[in-house]
């Protein structure tokens, strides 16, 4: 099997840099959970697709070997800085800008010091890959993508990993309803913006605790139908592109990220 | 101490390829030329901007978007290496600039006093966003003249463009009050692109000016319409049919920064200079100047 673990993560780096406000600290919490089990999982590479970084002209892929600096979030600057820690598996990086053109998508690597990785990506990988030990391969969120090429992306990078023979762990890094709070809050207050946006959360985390893969799109259409979410939720496209089919998940937190839903699942695969 | 006012306003884009075209020290990458009219249309604003004499730029740029609230640089030095997330085969360059924090707190305030949620950016790690960079490079290359960042608000994607432009009139009346308390002469730069449809490949010579020409001819109608009306001094009609422009030509005008200069500088019914117009990746891009201290001038001697 190639995929050997595979995860829903928040990319808001709110629970990251502010673990002990009591609102964000289960998912700080189930994101440690999250990296007890893909280290249990034993992967030769960590498959990363975070719905902050854009692509625009082509599917881009992270080809740099090893990126480390600060970071610090264009909006949250307040809360902290963040360290880069990243390293790729430029074997398979390569592999998957080459395997693009056989599914008719125009892709390129960027190879670059201080490209500016997204805030999500950074903060996933220092929760559950500290010290970055495990290499990344890294794709890009082209907004011209739908679901269907987003799936299609993630399937063709497991079938590049699997030629290689390696073990995969698949992180899907965003969150679930979008609305947030536009004004200042009391952070220690956080909740979901809107009733209905949390009833529609639950119900997807519902949907993806008890389902499989046919059940849980068909739950994600309704999601996409009756929520403003985070980029039409793509991110969980392209878990269900690299997973395949999958039994069901467990919810390991749920909760809000300056009003936005955000949860941390582990699929059963 | 005399009262500060704002001389004058450009439209000023920020596409990274006219820095890249231009080959300056800062820039990483290196190019054979390209969208020379679009530069050119920068070197005459240069040469106004230098004789306008400004204390201080103030720029709203749509790549810094933030979710709560108008944010504004208030480190009073920062610098580093600005990479394009896009375009990073491009723009891969070294910034280092002066802030004019006083006036910023001040814009700040005021605007906060008009009720809209503002807040200062203190955290001297923060990398400036590549449009902020772009648009002060190619309107003011020395970097001599000290700079308020402004971020835009995500409200007119989040809202509507109505809420939108209304948070960005709040911002400019705001930003002129702060202006004509602070006894400095400033000058404004909207970093807009006007149509934003574009091409989704790049040549591989990004420069290869015989694949570059408007992506959509809705798109270039529409900034002719919007342009010409602009020359003739008719902001009345540009901001009747901002929505619609937005709508139809995707324009990043959108983003605000547009808006938030006419409102600063209180609509004036003044013919705008089009310093030129050209597209990038199919995009409209059109460089142009509001001098109000000329107008001002000219009434003055027909009065
Ligand atoms: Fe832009």
């Amino acid at each position: 099997m190639t995929v050997v673990s595979a995860f829903l993560v928040p990319g808001s780096p709110l629970p990251y840099l502010r673990q002990d406000n009591p609102p964000w600290q289960p998912l700080a919490a189930g994101y440690e959970k999250v990296r007890d089990a893909l280290q249990a999982s034993k992967p030769d590479a960590l498959l990363i697709y975070s719905t902050q970084w854009f692509a625009v002209l082509d599917q881009l892929w992270q080809a740099r070997p090893h990126l480390t600096g600060e970071h610090v979030d264009e909006n949250w600057y307040e809360y902290g800085d963040l360290t880069i820690d990243l390293r790729s598996d430029t074997d398979l990086v390569d592999a998957c800008i080459a395997g693009c053109a056989d599914i008719g998508i125009r892709a390129k690597g960027v190879n670059y010091d201080h490209f500016p990785v997204d805030t999500g990506t950074i903060v996933a990988n220092n929760f559950v890959n500290p010290g970055g030990k495990i290499p990344l391969v890294i794709a890009a969120n082209n907004l011209y993508h739908g679901p269907g090429e987003t799936e299609k992306l993630a399937a063709m990078a497991v079938e590049q990993a699997d030629k290689q023979g390696k073990r995969l762990a698949v992180l899907a890094i965003g969150g679930l309803s979008a609305a947030y709070f536009d004004e200042e809050i009391d952070i220690a207050d956080d909740r979901i913006r809107h009733d209905a946006d949390d009833a529609a959360n639950r119900q997807l985390l519902d949907a993806l605790a008890n389902g499989d893969r046919r059940s849980a799109s068909e739950a994600l259409g309704r999601f996409n139908e009756g929520t403003k979410a985070d980029m039409g939720m793509k991110h969980l496209s392209w878990l269900f592109g690299a997973t395949g089919d999958f039994k069901g998940a467990r919810v390991h937190a749920y909760g809000p990220t300056y009003g936005a839903g955000a949860a941390v699942v582990e699929f059963n695969l | 101490m005399s009262q500060g006012k704002i001389v004058g306003g450009f439209v000023a884009p920020h596409p990274p390829h006219l820095v890249y075209g231009e080959n300056p020290p800062q820039n990483e990458a290196r190019s054979e030329g390209g969208w020379e009219p679009l530069r050119w249309a920068y070197e005459r604003a240069r040469k106004s901007l230098e004789e306008m004499k400004p204390d201080v730029l103030l720029v709203h740029s749509p790549h810094w978007q933030t979710l709560v609230g108008h944010h504004f640089l208030g480190v009073p030095h920062l610098e580093g290496k600005s990479v394009d997330p896009i375009f990073s085969n491009l723009f891969r360059y070294k910034f280092s600039l002066d802030v004019d924090v006083e006036l910023a707190e001040a814009c700040c305030q005021e605007a906060a006093a008009m009720g809209l949620t503002t807040k200062m950016m203190r955290n001297p790690k923060f990398r400036v966003d590549y449009g902020t960079i772009t648009t002060l490079h190619m309107i003011r290359p020395q970097w001599d003249i000290p700079i308020v960042g402004i971020s835009a608000n995500n409200s007119p994607y989040y809202l509507s463009v109505d809420e939108g432009v209304e948070q960005m009139d709040t911002l400019g009346v705001a930003t002129r009050k702060a202006i004509e308390k602070s006894g400095k002469r400033a000058v404004l730069l909207a970093s807009n692109t006007f149509s934003h449809w574009h091409f989704h490949e790049e040549p591989d010579v990004p420069e290869d000016m015989s694949r570059e020409h408007p992506q959509s001819y809705e798109g270039y109608k529409w900034d002719m319409k919007m342009i010409e009306l602009m020359r003739q001094g008719n902001l009345k009609e540009v901001m009747r049919l901002f929505p619609e422009w937005v709508e139809e030509a995707f324009a990043e005008v959108k983003s605000g920064a547009f808006p938030w200069m006419l409102s600063a500088m209180g609509y004036p019914e003044i013919p705008a200079e089009l310093h030129g117009y050209g597209t990038v990746i199919g995009t409209g891009n059109a460089v142009m100047e509001w001098n109000l201290e000329k107008a001002e001038a000219r009434d003055a001697a027909v009065a």
